[in-house]
């Protein structure tokens, strides 16, 4: 090796180079940048919901990472999650009254602590607790609220009881939301199947205000969008008599079921039915055109 | 060698082609221990293929990236999904586009050049007078061009994967305004340094790499000894090259998911 061939560096180079490359991907973007390095120091938050967050999952100030999650344990004796939160050394300027968040990275993504600094001149120190902390929000909360059935059921002191029959609920559960026109009015209060007539009974709280609503309405288990909640909407009907507490909706309509629609559009068994998965077809197509 | 035999059946053709390239890639394993006292030779053709390579890699792979962040985030932002546009960058260029890319570029700039090498010194009978002065030039040509080939794949694949995010990077976050902070945590929480480094970016550029030399070495090994065999040889490496890593391709993923 005494002479060494002009190409010899620009070899090695080109090798370090490729090996360099490789450590940065492994390292840098692969999970393997999650695992903690360097000191860091150890906080204590308490949420009363950590929703999906899972150890090891990031700790974010304004988008940047500067710790993870140590370790999750339900507090003994309360219904609170206490959770360790490895942050590093060099974020160590993190106020007292910070409030600690879980949010989640997307409308799909992983869950993460999010810390929002707070004013305070004294900052939170090895061991120290995080005292102000929001918990993870459940999507079927936030549906909830979104379809005003959370509301409404707060509202069950102001609000009479009417009782309707379904030979088929689908998927209508308690304390879904009832609409008028679109607007709720109030809840579902209770569901059961009557052990005689073999069809479900639907309590529906509905709100003191709405209490012009004719005794012939008629009562339906409607879907919210393609996948959403189901949820009863009242159609008025003409009479002159109002509904009054512990009535009974004769009118209803049942759940439509996805199969039996399905079914009928695929089996088309009688002379109407082929006309409506006839029709069914063509507005298919009307849609399918559009894309 | 080959071309005399049957040459209007195609299929004939096409399978003593495969089956010569495989004894052949026997005659190259069985000549490396041969060939370590060659080791000069096969620096010097790592730096042939794979240190003169690196701009092209380089280049590529930087398009690739600022492309792939460019759609995804045109894409995801009818979701909201933004901020996953680094881990699908990732993901894609660890899993497909960074080796079946770079295993492409290198076969049209590296496999044609140890072809037509190959090709030119058997028409110039070179390797007839390597024989002659009793130097395998199995050992002496093919084994470091094939050697070079698979060392110098996953080193350009892991080039080609680096520019790719940088370019991912450069349009997502400083371009089209995703948060820094966001591109790289989700990109480090999704992407597994085993399925998607390991198994993604080496074990693909490793087979891809053996190959391409291979039938590189091959095509050039066994021209016809004339200037028009040997411009046959080099199209029939990139062409044979191109469906192998496409159909290998497939078939690694589905081993290695």
């Amino acid at each position: 090796m005494s002479q060494r061939p002009s190409y010899a560096v620009g070899t090695g180079l080109f090798i370090v180079l490729g090996f360099a490359a490789l450590g940065y991907l492994a390292t840098q973007t692969t999970s393997v940048a999650n695992t903690s390095r360097g000191p860091s120091y150890t906080v204590e938050a308490h949420f009363a919901n950590i929703g999906q967050l899972k150890e090891r999952a990031p700790v974010k100030v304004a988008g940047v990472r500067i710790g993870q999650v140590k370790s999750i344990v339900l507090d003994p004796g309360k219904e609170t999650a206490d959770v360790k939160l490895a942050i590093d050394q060099r974020y160590s300027q993190i106020p007292e009254d910070s409030v600690a968040t879980i949010f989640t990275s997307g409308l799909l993504g992983d869950q993460y602590v999010g810390i929002q600094y707070g004013s305070s001149k004294k900052l939170v120190t090895e061991g120290g607790t995080l005292v102000l902390t929001r918990p993870a929000q459940q999507l079927e909360e936030m549906l909830g609220k979104f379809f005003g059935a959370g509301g409404a059921a707060d509202n069950l002191s102001g609000s009479y009881v009417v009782k309707a029959r379904f030979t088929n609920i689908g998927a209508l559960s308690v304390g879904a939301p009832v609409k008028m026109a679109g607007v709720a009015i109030g809840s579902v209060q209770s569901v059961s199947a009557d052990p005689v007539k073999l069809d479900a009974e639907v309590t529906l709280a509905i709100d003191k205000k709405y209490d012009q609503i004719p005794d012939d309405s008629a009562a339906a288990v409607f879907t919210s969008g393609l996948i959403g909640t189901q949820y009863v909407a009242i159609q008025p009907g003409g009479s002159p008599d109002m509904l009054k507490n512990g009535d009974e909706m004769v009118l209803t309509q049942s759940a439509l079921q996805i199969e039996d629609l399905i079914g009928k559009f695929l089996v088309s068994g009688s002379p109407s039915d082929k006309k409506d998965a006839d029709n069914g077809k063509a507005a298919g197509d009307k849609s399918g055109d559009k894309h | 060698m080959s071309v005399s035999m049957s040459p209007n059946n195609i299929v004939l053709r096409s399978l003593s082609q495969i089956g010569e390239c495989g004894l052949f890639l026997l005659r190259i394993l069985a000549a490396v221990p041969r060939s370590l006292r060659h080791i000069r030779e096969t620096v010097r053709q790592l730096w042939f293929v794979g240190a003169m390579s690196l701009i092209i890699i380089m280049v590529c792979g930087l398009f690739v990236g600022m492309v792939l962040g460019l759609q995804l985030y045109d894409v995801l932002s009818i979701f909201g999904g933004t901020s996953a546009t680094g881990t699908v960058v990732a993901i894609a260029i660890y899993r497909e586009l960074g080796p079946v890319v770079t295993a492409l570029l290198f076969a049209g700039r590296a496999g044609t050049s140890v072809t037509a090498e190959i090709g030119l010194m058997r028409a110039t009978d070179q390797i007839a007078a390597m024989e002659m002065m009793a130097v395998d030039p199995i050992a002496y040509v093919a084994v470091p061009r094939f050697l070079a080939g698979v060392i110098a794949m996953p080193l350009l694949c892991c080039v080609f994967c680096a520019l790719g995010i940088f370019g991912g990077h450069l349009v997502g976050v400083n371009w089209l305004g995703i948060d820094n902070g966001t591109f790289w945590s989700n990109m480090t929480a999704t992407v597994d340094l085993m399925k998607d480094v390991v198994n993604g970016v080496l074990w693909k550029s490793v087979v891809f790499g053996a190959v391409v030399s291979l039938i590189a070495v091959f095509q050039g090994y066994t021209t016809p000894p004339t200037s028009e065999g040997v411009a046959y040889a080099t199209t029939r490496t990139v062409v044979a090259s191109s469906i192998a890593i496409l159909a290998l391709d497939f078939v690694l993923t589905a081993f290695l998911m």
